[in-house]
């Protein structure tokens, strides 16, 4: 199968840091990929993976489904984004300042210091019980990925713009509404699927039961939605809205499973789409029609921000498998107690064509858990799973690099490598 | 029958104002109602239930509708949302869209503003207001379903399987939170940021209301519950008021209308809500004997007037009188009891005050059809 040929490149990508510097860094400011990249690439692969040749074509068709193929338009054999490569690009190139290096939390940090305080803020309502239920997860503790993607995007738009400067206010804004229509979902989330834990702390529906968390998850929204709506600018809105519409579809699609394969694989990435990426992508948008009228612009920061998050999900359905229960702050095999089949699962019914019957009956039976969790592990399912989120990663630094350099914008390339290898 | 003094309590304040539509006062019965909303439907050229069948017929709810199928038999409180929705002429009767369009149509066109078509109207209303009424009605909806979302904590054994809660607990909040989705993508779609923060604001008020209604229904156990009459008409104002009597006012800025047209519609919505609202919780107060009232909610308008005329002692000694061996309520011995005190006179009085506050706030429009079918409206709601 597969997998030999996967684990090759990752060798390779390791081993090949140190050389292929330049090779790699065509890959992210220009969409030609120079031929010679590939020969060096297959020269590599192919000498020490004894019998593997002819594969990669091979795996390709069996490794993606076609709705993913077709969607790429990537150099087919980069397997890995690697730190060493862009910090050492950074330094050779840009020397005026070493700003490069900082991370994306550290470069987005001064837009988003009181990102929680501000929201909390939003969410003004004179009932202190209701209150309390909203700001229940706005206590600073959460990652804020989505508002530090929407600040950094936003900086790097407006440097693109020449437009010097802070942010607007009405691009911050976004970042907190972004944050926010994220939190009104997982409480949401929390109650459709009985969860009783979220970032280590109990559930709100736990806490103050489903009828309050329900109606604390509306009244964000409508917060969210008020803010928005004093942007003043109907695009924004209009963009904005579109999450909303694609969260509850995205929940709705979660209740299916489809018979076919493929269909399956499609319903998937779709669901992945909706549920996750809209989000970020149309944050993305809405930050960057602010500046620009240019739909070329809106469509780098919209697409960005598509595949930054789906790969996001990705390595998120991945740490659901390989994650212990303390780490990610709730159970492993959350999904498949849900009775969903993520990434993982549909990669090793591909491998485990038994897993099929288990994936339409959604785990209910006794043992259908561990059986698939067994399989998985068999499987190559994690590692493909995490080498289609890399697929994803390049696409979104492709569209990136379209932009002019910035401080920002190389920090949006980084963080697509930290949604990598996030380990929670 | 109800006391003639009701009646005549509600007709004296509607005649004092001096106002037509006799015809309507004159008749009576629960038809009256039905009868002021179905002609009033004539008027605004074609009903409201557009946006609404779109959702219905989705893809998401019809398969929401096949699932609440499996929730028959269990005591799931989408089931019979989903039911009053399809068969119950009553609550299925938007009539929230309805008011919307037809202050619409007696605002008029705004021939001011250049940017909006007169020939785009239909029956004398712009496309967008059309499509405000519908959003209206969808976010009435979707919070129809949200309050009907159970506890689970609370739920024995013997109340049924809880995963046929736990089922319909998912289904009620994935409904509603689909029908609060499209009226946000249809808010953006009016094209005016005014109106999208006027009705998100609206939604946070519907929010607080309907969660402090559930905090004095856990209260009313207890008998320190101190709701006076202010806090009563706060709470029906958030729950009951606000979302109309902002969707009145964004229907005036939709067609460009002055800020005085606006408060004057935000009026009319606000009263007749709270109107509405009176009448209905005066029901079982003013129906006759022969339907016996199974149970009524401490937090009506009659129970709470009744306990803040008669004082917390003399209530907590009514509500021990009334209560039988097994710690359950006789409500018919504690009804007899609300009933022969002022309660429920002060609340049929504070019912007409605002119907009639409604009929001020409407008689600055100029006189016409859509005008005297608000007006009939709010006379229909001071009928007992």
């Amino acid at each position: 199968m597969a997998c030999p040929w996967l684990r090759q490149c990752r060798r390779w990508s390791t081993n090949c840091t140190s050389r292929s510097l330049l090779e790699t860094l065509r890959h992210f400011n220009g969409r030609s990929v120079p031929t010679f990249s590939t020969a060096c690439l297959r020269r590599t692969s192919w000498s020490s993976g004894p019998g593997s040749e002819g594969q990669p074509s091979a795996l390709r068709t069996q490794l993606l489904p076609k709705t993913f193929t077709s969607t790429t338009s990537l150099p087919r054999h980069t397997s890995r984004l690697l730190n060493p490569t862009l910090q050492s690009c950074c330094c050779r190139q840009n020397v005026h300042t070493d700003v490069k290096l900082k991370d994306p939390f550290t470069l987005a940090q001064k837009d988003l210091t009181n990102l929680y305080d501000d929201i909390r803020k939003e969410l003004f309502v004179s009932r202190e019980e209701l209150k309390s239920l909203c700001d229940y997860y706005f206590d600073g503790k959460g990652k804020a990925i989505r508002p530090m993607i929407v600040v950094l995007m936003a900086r790097a738009l407006n440097a693109h713009s020449n437009r010097a400067g802070d942010l607007l206010p009405g691009q911050r804004t976004i970042a907190m509404i972004a944050e926010m229509i994220h939190t009104a979902s997982l409480v949401h989330d929390d109650v459709i699927d009985g969860s009783d834990k979220r970032r280590g702390k109990r559930t709100i529906n736990e806490v103050w039961g489903e009828k309050k968390a329900i109606l604390a998850g509306d009244f964000i929204l409508s917060t969210a939605s008020i803010a928005m709506a004093r942007i003043g600018d109907n695009t924004v809105v209009k963009v904005m809205s579109q999450v909303m519409e694609d969260l509850v579809r995205g929940e709705f699609m979660q209740l299916g499973s489809k018979e076919n394969e493929n269909e399956r694989f499609k319903h998937y990435l779709e669901k992945t789409f909706k549920k996750t990426a809209s989000l970020i992508a149309n944050s993305c948008k809405a930050v960057c029609v602010q500046v620009t009228s240019d739909p070329k612009v809106h469509e780098i920061a919209y697409k960005y921000g598509e595949n930054v998050g789906i790969a996001f999900q990705l390595v998120d359905d991945v740490l659901d498998f390989t994650s212990g229960a303390s780490h990610l702050g709730k159970p492993s095999a959350a999904d498949l107690k849900l009775g969903l089949a993520t990434g993982p699962v549909l990669f090793a019914c591909q491998q485990f064509p038994e897993l099929h019957a288990l994936i339409m009956r959604r785990f209910s039976s006794k043992g259908d858990i561990d059986q698939a969790w067994q399989y998985v592990l068999q499987s190559d399912g994690v590692e493909q799973t995490k080498y289609l989120a890399e697929r994803y990663c390049q696409e979104a630094i492709r569209q990136i690099s379209k932009l002019r350099p910035s401080a920002e914008r190389d920090a949006l390339i980084r963080l697509t490598e930290m949604v990598l290898t996030r380990d929670k | 029958m109800f006391p003639a003094t009701w009646s005549r309590l509600s007709c004296k304040a509607l005649s004092s104002r001096g106002l037509r539509t006799q015809s309507v006062l004159a008749s009576s019965g629960p038809s009256d109602w039905g009868k002021v909303v179905s002609d009033a439907e004539k008027i605004v050229g074609y009903p409201t239930s557009f946006m609404s069948l779109r959702c219905l017929l989705s893809d998401e709810l019809s398969n929401v509708a096949m699932y609440v199928r499996k929730l028959i038999g269990t005591q799931h409180p989408l089931l019979n949302t989903a039911r009053g929705y399809v068969y119950d002429s009553r609550s299925n009767l938007q009539t929230r869209g309805l008011i919307v369009l037809l202050l619409s149509k007696a605002a008029g066109p705004n021939h001011a503003a250049s940017d909006l078509l007169l020939q785009d109207m239909v029956s004398g209303i712009y496309p967008s207001q059309r499509n405000l009424a519908e959003i209206t009605e969808l976010i009435h909806t979707a919070f129809l379903v949200h309050r009907g979302i159970v506890d689970l904590k609370g739920w024995t054994d013997s109340d049924g399987p809880l995963k046929d809660m736990e089922f319909g607990n998912k289904m009620a909040v994935l409904s509603g939170d689909f029908l609060l989705a499209n009226a946000c993508t249809g808010l953006a779609q009016l094209n005016n940021t005014k109106v999208v923060e006027l009705i998100s604001s609206a939604i946070g008020d519907v929010v607080q209301g309907i969660y402090s209604e559930n905090n004095s229904n856990v209260e009313e156990d207890g008998p320190t519950d101190c709701v006076d009459v202010a806090a009563w008409e706060e709470r029906a104002f958030l729950s009951h008021g606000a979302l109309l009597a902002k969707s009145c006012q964004a229907a005036m800025e939709l067609a460009k209308h002055d800020q005085r047209s606006q408060r004057l519609a935000f009026k009319y919505g606000k009263h007749i809500s709270l109107g509405h609202k009176l009448n209905s919780d005066l029901q079982p107060f003013v129906k006759g004997d022969a339907g016996e009232p199974a149970s009524f909610s401490f937090s009506a308008a009659p129970v709470v007037f009744h306990r803040q005329l008669v004082g917390q002692e003399r209530w907590r000694q009514q509500l021990q009188q009334a209560t039988t061996l097994r710690t359950q309520l006789d409500y018919s011995k504690l009804l007899v009891s609300v009933k022969s005190e002022k309660g429920v006179s002060s609340a049929v009085d504070l019912c007409c005050y605002h119907g009639n506050r409604a009929l001020e706030a409407i008689q600055a429009f100029p006189s016409s059809e859509a005008r005297s079918a608000l007006e009939n409206i709010a006379f229909a709601i001071t009928k007992f």
